[in-house]
């Protein structure tokens, strides 16, 4: 089951580091360079206020979950990681 | 006003020094019946470092429009009274397509507000603007056939009015697939990839091109200067030393060029080297600047001639002071400007 999970959350962590660079035009970076717990906001990736509005748009596209509660998104927007958890858990409700 | 600086983006390259090669070296066919501006051109880590949510129509007009302030040789206080004018025919519409296609397939709840910002007219301009920091009023002209020419005389009435003391007066225009489907349904592709620009015919061949082209004009002296410029208001009606013509196919007949044959100017036109599109007068304008600025002819790239002009063929030390630049119309309206040393 745990091995089953792991297994999602990985194939999640790629897809979503695809969708990040091209959705967010990243220029120089490739998927693989994106870490899975690095910060995305900031003094990480260096993502600002406009690309958190693409990512939410990215979520309602790609896995049908709306996210309405800025400071909810504040926690899953933190890293990749974050964000493949919170899509694993509400995909399954 | 004067042309103090020129920048360029265009299948041949980027910059002045592009240009003059291209008009030395003439034509070369197109890729894919498409004279485009491939992705390498527009590659600009520097000036480009806060635009890579941009699209390419609006990367071409900043790096032409920024291209052109530099080579002009202002100091930076000049962009405290620089405004901007970007003349286009059809916009980013690569990017407004983008956009219509994802309300169609993701609903307009789910589509993306930073491309509907981009598929705006005035997104090239607010750019530039940006990129810039220039704080003189900033405008995008639509006008089909016209934007380029409109754009002239705006320019000359800001200047004149002292709006501003320096303006970036450009175009900019974008073949993608949309372009691709209506120039195949309207127009007729020239098979060979030859703009025949002197065939006067009532169904003129196309190549479709794109890139972008910007002037810094100003009323002032500046230290560098290519040529004067003057819309048909301002015009003294001198006779030019040479007409160089817009006939790329885009406007449908060019039975009005025919009536260049009674006025024996010496006649050009660069339209083969940049592809067809209906900015190509600022393309032209580009090459009239050069001519006056280095006291050259540069060959007509495609010399079929079957109404027996006095062409300009080779490229020669000349001595010109005064270039008209014509175009006609859709409905054979006449539009023209001067370009003097």
């Amino acid at each position: 089951m745990e091995e089953n999970k792991e297994l999602e959350l990985k194939e999640i962590r790629a897809k979503l580091k695809e969708l990040l660079v091209t959705s967010l035009s990243l220029e120089d970076i490739k998927p693989t360079d994106i870490k899975d717990d690095e910060i995305l906001f900031g003094e990480g990736l260096g993502l600002d206020s406009l690309d958190a509005v693409e990512i939410v748009v990215l979520l309602q596209r790609n896995f049908g979950l709306e996210i309405k509660d800025m400071n909810e998104g504040r926690k899953i927007f933190y890293s990749v990681d974050t964000l493949a958890r919170y899509i694993l858990e509400n995909k399954k409700k | 006003m004067n042309i103090a600086g020129i920048g360029i983006i265009s299948n041949r390259g980027r910059g002045v020094q592009s240009l003059e090669k291209a008009l030395e070296e003439g034509w070369i066919p197109p890729k894919d019946s498409s004279y485009c501006v491939s992705e390498d051109i527009i590659k600009d880590k520097v000036i480009l470092k806060e635009a890579r949510r941009a699209d390419n129509f609006t990367k071409m007009a900043v790096l032409a429009g920024y291209d052109a302030f530099v080579d002009s040789g202002l100091p930076p206080e000049a962009k405290k009274t620089l405004g901007i004018i970007v003349a286009t025919a059809f916009g980013p519409h690569a990017t407004t397509f983008r956009f219509l296609d994802d309300i169609l397939s993701y609903t307009d709840a789910n589509v993306s507000p930073t491309i509907f910002s981009h598929s705006v007219h005035n997104a090239a301009a607010s750019y530039l603007s940006f990129m810039l920091q220039s704080r003189g009023p900033t405008l995008t002209i639509t006008q089909f056939a016209d934007s380029f020419h409109q754009a002239v005389i705006l320019a000359q009435s800001w200047l004149n009015e002292n709006r501003c003391d320096y303006i970036l007066l450009g175009s900019v225009d974008q073949y993608g697939e949309v372009m691709k489907y209506i120039c195949g349904q309207k127009l007729k592709i020239a098979d060979d990839g030859k703009i025949r620009p002197f065939s006067f015919s009532k169904l003129p061949v196309v190549v479709p091109g794109e890139g972008s082209v910007f002037f810094l004009m100003t009323n002032q002296t500046t230290s560098k200067k290519y040529a004067s410029l003057f819309p048909p208001a301002d015009a003294n009606f001198k006779k030019p030393d040479m007409c160089i013509l817009d006939c790329d196919g885009m406007c449908g007949s060019e039975e009005a060029y025919l009536s260049i044959k009674e006025t024996g100017a010496l006649v050009s036109s660069y339209v083969p080297i940049f592809g067809s599109m209906l900015t190509v007068s600022s393309f032209n304008c580009v090459a009239a600047a050069l001519m006056l600025k280095n006291q050259c002819h540069y060959p007509t790239p495609i010399q079929d001639n079957p109404h027996g002009l006095d062409l300009c063929k080779i490229h020669q030390p000349a001595k010109i002071d005064r270039i008209s630049c014509i175009k006609y119309g859709c409905k054979r309206e006449k539009r023209e400007f001067f370009l003097e040393k």
